[in-house]
């Protein structure tokens, strides 16, 4: 772990200007998310990068909202990526967590971790430690766009067909914070069905990560059918990009184009 | 709607199976005209493959 | 003010999926796959995913209960259990040991396990003896 971030993340606890840091602990060779209230626990401090570079990733801002909801009065500091901090802008305009109570502690992925995601910015602004690494090429999108429109069909239908309606995708995503989620509407994706409706279940999800999706990939990682979820949500990225000039978590003002109620 | 026809282009669903216009309840002509054209249309297109490899399935 | 996850598994299936349970203020709030668990890495099913919400269910049993006329009232485990016992042997004295049935369960261990075919096979007397990873 990052001799930087935990000298940073000490300061702010000894200083008292937060309650806690949300970060990672490893303990027995295992990686989890944990609050940090006392400095004498940072040995156990982990960026998430167990075997490989960020495998050991976990949805923090998820944990977060759960943490803010309890304590709103209290301050936090947490560990985040260039997805997380996009995932963080778009949080504080769905007023789903306060700005004023929270201090994201940046780390840059490196390269390997970069090029795997195509990530089109691997580090965050508030950068303590870590690269600033490039923008990366995408070539899964690229990829399906070279079939034709029979065989994206072929594709998409044998890639649904594995799944088991686990909602992993959705429980692990860190921009999911509905308290009703359609997906679970019978009317909509029936209830008792394996695999759930082809395509529906699947094209629904894409849907409502327009404007939420921050291309952090937990949700292919949690698939245990290995559905190329990361591939559909980036194209859906892209549509929004081109049609509406949007993307996810990069403004810290502009709404994103399907979310037009005012929350007060 | 732009975007829901490029996500279905995207997952292999012909994107012109996608239709929205408005008309108000006054326009019978025009409601009669919209769909018989949607119609043709779509008998160009084929049946809706999903339903298709659905049956194939069963 | 405390958050933390602890390190468990899954009780359902014989899979041993290792999951995260979240646990705020010493009360278990959440679920999360345990991605260094060499079973599963950081996959769940869906009973996996909704582990935390049988452990606070309203719906959980507490006390041991026994039926008296219609309706289940809490009982003592003495009172429970002699009723079992004599109610089991009731009906094998009068229907014979294959009436009856023994369902086993992966959230049990081994030892249990054995002992609950043991006291199918040698205290009841029947075959009838299954676990719940069949059902």
């Amino acid at each position: 772990m990052s001799q930087k971030i935990k000298e940073h993340v000490q300061k702010l606890l000894i200083e008292g200007k937060i309650k806690g840091f949300l970060g990672l602990r490893e303990e027995n060779g295992n990686v989890m998310p944990h609050l940090f209230c006392d400095a004498k626990e940072l040995d156990a401090l982990s960026s998430g990068d167990w075997k490989k570079a960020g495998d050991t990733r976990y949805p923090l801002n998820q944990l977060m909202i759960r943490l803010a909801m309890a304590y709103p009065e209290e301050s936090f500091a947490v560990l985040v990526r260039g997805c997380d901090e996009r995932g963080l802008r778009e949080l504080f305009k769905w007023k789903q967590l306060n700005e004023e109570k929270i201090l994201p502690v940046g780390i840059g992925c490196p390269d390997e971790l970069a090029r795997a995601c195509e990530c089109e910015k691997p580090f965050p602004d508030s950068l303590i430690d870590g690269p600033k690494g490039e923008k990366a090429d995408s070539q899964k999108v690229a990829r399906v766009e070279a079939m034709d429109l029979d065989a994206r069909l072929q594709y998409w239908k044998a890639e649904f067909d594995r799944c088991i309606k686990c909602f992993g995708c959705r429980n692990v995503c860190p921009m999911c914070f509905c308290n009703e989620c359609s997906l679970e509407e019978d009317q909509l994706v029936g209830t008792g069905e394996i695999p759930p409706v082809n395509p529906t279940f699947h094209l629904a999800r894409a849907i409502h990560m327009v404007g939420r999706c921050i291309d952090c990939g937990l949700c292919e990682e949690a698939c245990p059918a290995d559905i190329p979820l990361r591939t559909l949500y980036k194209k859906v990225a892209e549509i929004i990009s081109k049609e509406f000039g949007y993307k996810t978590g990069f403004s810290a003002d502009e709404k994103s184009p399907f979310n037009i109620i005012e929350v007060k | 709607m732009t975007f829901l026809k490029k996500l279905l282009e995207f997952s292999g669903v012909h994107p012109e199976r996608l239709r929205t216009r408005w008309v108000s309840s006054a326009e019978a002509v025009e409601f009669v005209h919209e769909v018989s054209e949607f119609v043709e249309n779509i008998k160009k297109l084929g049946p809706n493959p999903l339903k298709v490899k659905a049956k194939e399935a069963a | 003010m405390e958050f933390k996850t602890v390190l468990t598994f899954c009780p359902y299936c014989g899979c041993g999926c290792g999951l995260l349970l979240e646990v705020l203020d010493g009360k278990i709030v959440g679920t999360l796959p345990s991605k260094t668990s060499p079973v599963n890495r950081g996959r769940l099913c869906v009973k996996g995913w909704t582990v935390h919400e049988f452990v606070t269910s309203p719906n959980r049993l507490t006390k041991p209960m026994v039926r008296k006329g219609d309706a289940l009232q809490e009982s003592s485990w003495d009172e429970a259990l002699n009723l079992t016992a004599a109610r089991l042997k009731e009906i094998k004295e009068k229907y014979g040991p294959d009436s009856i049935g023994v369902l086993t369960s992966a959230k049990c261990t081994n030892e249990e396990n054995y002992l609950l075919q043991k006291f199918a096979r040698a205290a009841i007397g029947t075959n009838n003896v299954d676990h719940c990873a069949r059902l």
